[in-house]
């Protein structure tokens, strides 16, 4: 396969204004809640308000009895379901299967216990206050390190332990880096559990005709086809006669890559109750239900040289992952992604990691955006930082001298990964002179003697992206994967591509698009996208992990080029000269350096349906092609640095700016990676500075609402600056690399540095993120293991 | 629960109904009128999702009912484009890619509105103020800020 089939030019590259904007902007584009069938009933599910808690007794008389209940269901009612499992193939990974309704048992606050089924949302929710459920409470345990100790409440007694893997791994000769070294430095950070908070909350709409025996499902869901699968599996419907509709999806993240218990509650209910069923959940649902994600506690150890070369490294990452190691996703996902990416952009030759995946009286853990390298790199750049100034080195001048140079790629990681190419060091010299980073150091010490705290955090990172199977196996997942796209002129000439991957804001009717229309050589007007409908796109994994521009690029290239070939095909009998003389232009097929000589893609398109003298021995009438993409590993990077000034009277950050560098290869549009950049990184603030899941020791949820988890607005979001480096990947189609995650991935690395900067050496007691006020004036004040 | 009667102003066409005493204007306007394009991101007023002008002043719907509404004169995110021309602040989000899922924005373009009606001029620290109680997870704002910018200066210019 040639990667460069996809030329930059007209298209690939361009700033083009999103084509689905205008019926975002005028209140047209449908979501899940607004989908309006007639007869459907509503479902509100009651939840558990404890953390961990034994059922003695549901009685739901009160709320079977109210006018317009339809239903009540409970575990019983709903037992020949399978309960869901983790389907990650990890050896040494126990299972805590989790039913679809709590049953005997409740292991988080918000576990669903009973659903009600009533004639509107209204009627639904008085019913499910009127479900009794007695309780008898268990004592909980909230905190990772305490469920590891043999008298710790058990969450899946059965397993006689909450600890579902742990695992040790030695890579290079660790002991004798650790041995040369010069001096060993220790550090142990806690990272703050988060959520991805999509301003959508999840929801779904089952629909069943009994008459067929056909299932339509409508879902806020990040992976459709995904969907379809599992609900086939899981309900005993055949796969054919499922069909999967994610309308339009108002953000994700990660969190809607999840099969959740509801959906697998709502399809069955549309089955047996024979009217459409319809769930939509309330923020608070959300916060205490959907996933959860980012917390791990991460004591990290360094062998370094007197220069500052980093010899080895150890770590020990535990994943608190809540109350259940999740179906499709799992208590692992975030230790073990985090410990793949521990060395990251720094060229490490020693290097072990234990890692260890725990189940806590809190709500299951799932993919955010950047899932585990989010604290991994957190915990490894501050560790630097630290590593830097006790040697007396500049920050800066510290990753210098152990960053990976651009004249060592390919580069094989100690952990495996390939960096195929980059601009690491590039990207660190870029921030610091768009930052005035010497300036800034001056500044600094200025400030400081009047007593103000000026700080400056640097967070370079490398970003694996395009999420196929050999980037997953790399990052150590292994889980083979491939998307598929369907590119058809039809016989008026105009474009339909159908695609696997799913947008929910990254705007992938615009640039694949782009994509189709620079092969296809027409103007991106005469191009639909369409995806997040089983029946109309070809079978993909969905997206997630930075992976729909490489993916979704590469397989609409290839089924493009295929599609475009068999125009060329065609025409070239319609004008009598070879395929190989003609090119295609603004919607025209004509002889290279005879353009008069021309055909408009119309009638080319026109002949080859309807005119069956055009057709060749063995060609197909049809102007289509489905083509599938799993790439080679490719990786991002960049550098972002975050300028900030903390009052030492308050404890609180005030943002100055941040710069990021990113190189994400060939960029199909600038204006869309800028977005995701931008959009990633306010995440990250929120991240470092502001946003926590907070559960006292009983296991109650302390912020199930948007003011107690509060999400940066646009006061808390500084300016951003964006420049962009282009290294194109040499083994990707196009050269394209992702740029989904990112900004999450290092900004908060980023604030929280500028933070313990600002104050050091006050920032050495600090190991709890968010960075809150309180925690920044304990330290100010010399208190310690804040 | 007695029923309540209403005559309110949606979008220009005078609405007459009769709905529940609980029923919250963002409810009306969605499941009553089919008026989807306000969105609920929370329900307890902090997202700002569920915004719509009420005589001209943004309002978050999920906490009025729509029994208060009674007499009000009520835009909505579907009121805003005239014959299928973009209102000046829905072209600038399109321009300067305001918005990525799409969710919070009727609510954040309807602020932007409602701060260009009372300030035509405003600093970029007043937008950031005006949008406060407007949340996206999409974006960073950056380019909300801007697009309202270029709002404004597209509305002074008279274009």
């Amino acid at each position: 396969m040639s990667l460069q089939i996809l030329p930059r030019g007209k298209w690939v590259g361009a700033r083009v204004k999103r084509v689905e904007d205008p019926r975002f902007l005028t209140g047209e584009a449908r979501y899940l809640a607004d989908l309006q069938i007639p007869g459907t009933v509503h479902a509100a599910f009651v939840r558990s308000p404890y953390g961990h808690a034994r059922i003695r007794r549901i009685d739901t008389s009160a709320a079977r009895a109210l006018p317009g209940v339809l239903a009540v269901f409970t575990a019983e009612d709903v037992a020949t379901l399978p309960p869901l499992a983790s389907g990650l193939p990890i050896e040494g990974l126990k299972p805590t299967p989790q039913t679809v309704l709590a049953k005997d048992k409740i292991r988080f606050i918000g576990e669903a216990v009973a659903v009600v089924v009533a004639e509107n949302r209204y009627i639904a929710e008085d019913a499910a206050e009127l479900v009794e459920v007695d309780y008898e409470r268990l004592p909980a345990v909230t905190d990772a390190e305490r469920a590891m100790a043999p008298d710790a409440p058990l969450l899946h007694e059965d397993l006689g332990t909450n600890v579902v893997y742990q695992k040790v791994t030695t890579l290079g000769d660790v002991d004798s880096a650790f041995a040369q070294a010069d001096r060993i430095f220790r550090r142990r950070f806690h990272t703050n559990r988060f959520v991805a908070a999509p301003m959508e909350t999840r929801g779904c709409l089952s629909v069943y005709e009994r008459s067929s025996g056909q299932l339509t499902f409508y879902s806020s869901t990040q992976m459709p086809h995904m969907l379809r699968l599992f609900l086939s599996l899981f309900l005993g419907i055949p796969e054919h006669k499922v069909r999967v509709i994610s309308p339009e999806v108002g953000g994700g993240f990660g969190q809607k890559m999840t099969i959740y218990p509801e959906e697998v509650v709502i399809a069955y209910l549309g089955k047996v109750l024979g009217r459409p069923v319809k769930w939509v959940e309330d923020r608070r649902e959300n916060l205490a239900a959907a996933t959860h994600a980012k917390e791990q506690i991460i004591e990290l150890e360094a062998a370094v040289r007197n220069d500052g070369k980093v010899l080895g490294l150890k770590a020990r990452l535990i994943g608190d992952g809540g109350a259940y190691s999740f179906n499709t996703a799992s208590a692992l996902i975030e230790p073990l992604a985090a410990a793949g990416i521990i060395p990251g952009v720094y060229d490490i030759q020693a290097y072990q990691h234990e890692v260890i995946a725990v189940c806590t009286n809190k709500a299951p853990v799932g993919a955010f955006r950047a899932v585990g390298w989010t604290a991994a790199q957190t915990a490894r750049e501050l560790f630097f930082d630290e590593i830097a100034r006790e040697l007396g080195l500049d920050p800066a001048e510290f990753r210098r001298r152990n960053v990976i140079t651009s004249d060592q790629f390919p580069y094989t990681t100690i952990t495996g990964m390939v960096y195929d190419s980059g601009s690491y060091q590039e990207s660190l010299e870029r921030a610091l002179e768009l930052v005035g980073y010497e300036e800034l150091r001056r500044r600094q010490a200025e400030l400081r003697q009047q007593g103000r705290y000026l700080g400056i955090g640097i967070s370079l990172y490398v970003e694996p992206t395009a999420w196929g199977s050999e980037i997953a196996l790399q990052a150590g997942f292994p889980f083979p994967s491939h998307d598929n796209a369907t590119v058809t002129i039809d016989p008026t000439g105009k474009v339909r591509v159908a695609v696997s991957v799913h947008s929910h804001g990254q705007g992938h009717e615009t640039t694949l698009a782009q994509v189709a229309a620079e092969i296809l050589g027409v103007s991106i007007d005469d191009v639909i996208v369409e995806h997040g409908d089983t029946d109309r796109a070809p079978w993909g994994m969905g997206t997630y992990a930075s992976r729909s521009a490489v993916i979704g690029g590469g397989m609409v290239a290839l089924a493009a080029r295929e599609v475009r070939e068999k125009v060329l095909r065609v025409a070239s009998r319609l004008l009598e000269v070879a395929p190989e003389d003609l090119d295609i232009q603004d919607g025209n097929v004509f002889v290279k350096g005879a353009p008069d000589r021309s055909l408009s893609l119309f009638q080319v398109a026109f002949a080859a349906y309807l005119d069956g003298r055009v057709r060749a021995e063995g060609e197909e009438p049809l102007l289509s092609a489905t083509k599938f993409y799993d790439p080679r590993a490719t990786y991002s990077n960049g550098c972002i640095v975050t300028v900030c000034e903390v009052d030492g009277e308050t404890g609180t950050v005030h943002l100055d700016k941040i710069v990021a560098v990113e190189d994400c290869g060939t960029m199909l549009n600038p204006m869309i990676v800028e977005g995701q950049v931008m959009g990633a990184i306010a995440q990250g603030i929120g991240g470092a500075l502001y946003e926590a899941m907070v559960y006292d020791e009983n296991g109650q949820l302390l912020t199930d609402t948007f003011v107690t988890y509060a999400l940066p607005t646009a006061t808390e979001v500084p300016e951003l600056i964006i420049e962009h480096l282009e290294t194109p990947s040499p083994v990707t189609i196009g050269g394209i690399k992702g740029i989904g995650e990112g900004g999450l991935l290092a900004a908060p690395a980023s604030v929280a540095g500028a933070v313990l900067d600002a104050i050091w050496p006050a920032g050495r007691a600090i190991e709890q993120l968010p960075l809150t006020p309180e925690r920044v004036l304990a330290a100010l004040g010399g208190e310690t293991g804040v | 629960m007695e029923r309540v009667p209403i005559t309110v102003t949606v979008n220009g066409r005078r609405i007459s109904a009769v709905v529940e005493p609980r029923m919250t204007l963002a409810d009306f306007l969605r499941e009553e009128l089919g008026l989807t394009g306000t969105k609920l991101g929370c329900e307890h007023g902090v997202c700002g999702s569920c915004t719509v002008l009420w005589d001209g002043a943004a309002v978050r719907s999920c906490l009025v009912l729509a029994a208060q509404a009674d007499g009000a004169n009520i835009t909505t995110i579907e009121g805003l484009a005239t014959d299928g021309t973009l209102h000046p602040v829905q072209q600038a989000f399109w321009e300067a890619h305001a918005l990525q899922c799409g969710f919070c924005t009727p609510g954040m373009v309807l602020t932007a509105v409602a701060l260009l009606a009372e300030n035509p001029n405003p600093s970029e620290e007043e937008i950031r103020e005006a949008l406060s109680g407007n949340l996206c997870r999409c974006t960073g704002y950056q380019n909300i800020v801007r697009a309202v910018q270029l709002a404004a200066r597209h509305e002074r210019a008279g274009t």
